[in-house]
């Protein structure tokens, strides 16, 4: 067992914990047109998974990383998330939560 | 969904606590029940705090004694933490009422019980819609597939996609939901008993307010499982966004000087997040049932967050329960599923319920709880109070002088602390 240390880790080194299962089929997709009218982007820092990040101005979206937990289809302000679980039991595979 | 050829009486839709606890009870009383999961097995998509309430969960199982308990909760901490400083209240209980464990294990150990009652449960199966048909449901659709049956029970859980698309629900206001984050450390039996001061087979619950999760509304908790400690912040979403990244907040507080040495020497085994939905008096549907509908758990908004403790495992259990109950009376004595029976057989009834009171009784305890300026003055009202009791130079102050200076430090009236007492006490 390795000790998980003193320094903060970053969120990929947090999601590499779990076990998954990534579907080829993205399940949450993001109009990204609408994330150039958007001030606040609250889903930057909101989305317990990194899965949204700035580049730039500009809102760039990955489904892989996603816990499935609904936080950025309620906190988007412009509807701009469309958003589901994935298909086929894919995705993040919960073992000791 | 090929392959499902059977005729069923009743569809559930997904494999929660919920979901799973109207499925065993409604195959126990012969009903054909399928219950679809969206999930590889049972468990996999499950996430939640930490701790079951056992006394309703009885009343739907009967005995837990084969039941995946890692730990039953003697030891009840709460603590609110300004910087270097914590004030932690310690209450151990002398019985057995809660207990930690996996959700995941759980919903295996129900399914385990629902199957052997004659249930059928599919898995890797997600419902894309319920079907309605003249008014009334009278299926659901998945990957194109329909599926028929005379009622469905609604157990989709904390994201209403369902509900929504049916038009019974609207999405919730950012504000209705809070978001929880948990790291799940293995550090071994043993050192938990040690760290954590229990007996092997005790189990610790602690509510954590303050500086550890930012004085963001919410807090913090941990939880002793069996070989592993789970710990989380509950944020709540406001509609312009957290403040600082969930991840950073639980690695904030997995950090935080006064707590780190408990998991020495540990390893992060999983990550997770979840919704949850905190402002339930505004999130319970204006109707629980539909001709042939029935709505149970998250989905219907039945969670209770006081402050002090976060129940909702149970409360979903027992609404899945009193769903199969109402579907068993009303085939026997109305032979019919209709808005107005199911309402009167369920919804009524959970209505009348300690579950459904308790919840409206303490949304204010809720409101005042999660009032970040409150919290963070008040945590350095009683700390810097304290601290100038114990801390002592030359001088020992009295109570009324060092409350006095805090009271000046942090810029609060004593009539203010007087009001918010008064209402605080009245409101609880």
């Amino acid at each position: 067992m390795t000790s998980i240390g003193d320094k903060p880790l970053r969120v990929d080194d947090l999601l590499q914990r779990n076990v998954w299962d990534v579907d080829h089929r993205p399940h949450i997709t993001v109009d990204t047109e609408k994330c150039r009218l958007c001030e606040a982007k609250p889903c930057i820092t909101t989305c317990p998974a990194g899965c949204y990040i700035l580049a730039g101005n500009k809102v760039v979206f990955s489904y892989e990383g996603c816990l499935e937990c609904g936080a950025c289809r309620l906190i988007c302000p412009y509807n701009a998330v469309k958003w589901s679980y994935p298909l086929s039991g894919k995705g993040v595979q919960y073992r000791f939560s | 969904m090929q392959g499902l050829n059977r005729r069923f009486e009743v569809i559930v839709v997904g494999a929660g606590p919920a979901g799973l606890s109207a499925a065993y009870i409604l195959a126990k009383k012969g009903f054909h029940v399928v219950l679809l999961e969206r999930g590889r097995g049972v468990g996999s998509k499950q996430v939640f705090g930490g701790r079951v309430y056992s006394s309703l969960l009885e009343r739907v199982f009967g005995s837990l004694g084969d039941a995946p308990i890692h730990r039953w909760v003697r030891r009840e901490r709460l603590s609110i933490i300004n910087g270097e400083r914590m004030l932690t209240v310690e209450y151990i209980s002398g019985g057995k009422y809660s207990f930690t464990t996996y959700l995941g294990q759980l919903a295996s150990w129900m399914a385990g019980k629902a199957v052997e009652a004659g249930a059928i449960i599919v898995d890797e199966v997600r419902v894309d819609r319920i079907l309605v048909e003249d008014n009334s449901v009278v299926g659901v659709e998945s990957g194109g597939d329909t599926l028929k049956a005379d009622v469905v029970v609604d157990a989709e859980g904390a994201n209403r996609l369902l509900l929504e698309e049916l038009g019974l629900v609207e999405k919730p206001r950012p504000s209705d939901m809070a978001l929880g984050v948990k790291e799940v450390i293995k550090l071994g039996e043993e050192k938990i008993d040690e760290r954590f001061g229990l007996r092997s087979g005790e189990g610790a619950a602690w509510i954590l307010a303050g500086s550890v999760s930012a004085y963001t509304p919410g807090g913090g908790f941990i939880y002793t499982n069996k070989d592993s400690v789970s710990i989380g912040v509950v944020v709540s979403l406001e509609s312009g966004g957290l403040v600082e990244e969930p991840y950073r907040l639980v690695e904030s507080m997995r950090l935080n000087p006064l707590l780190k040495d408990i998991w020495r020497e540990g390893d992060i085994i999983e990550y997770s997040a979840h919704l949850v939905p905190e402002r339930s008096v505004r999130l319970i549907p204006s109707k629980l049932a539909l001709n042939n509908f029935l709505v149970v758990g998250d989905a219907a908004g039945l969670l209770l967050n006081t402050g002090y403790t976060i129940r909702g495992v149970d409360y979903a259990a027992y609404s899945g329960y009193l769903a199969a109950n109402a579907i068993v009376e009303a085939e026997e004595k109305y032979g019919s599923y209709s808005e107005e029976v199911l309402r009167r057989l369920y919804e009524e009834r959970l209505k009348r319920s300690m579950v459904f009171r308790d919840i409206a009784r303490h949304k204010a305890v809720e409101m005042i709880w999660e009032n970040p300026t409150m919290i963070k003055q008040y945590a350095a009202l009683l700390l810097d109070t304290l601290g100038g009791l114990y801390e002592l130079g030359e001088s020992t102050p009295s109570l009324r002088e060092t409350f006095k200076n805090a009271r000046r430090k942090n810029k609060v009236s004593l009539i203010r602390v007087m009001a918010d007492l008064v209402h605080g006490v009245m409101k609880a």
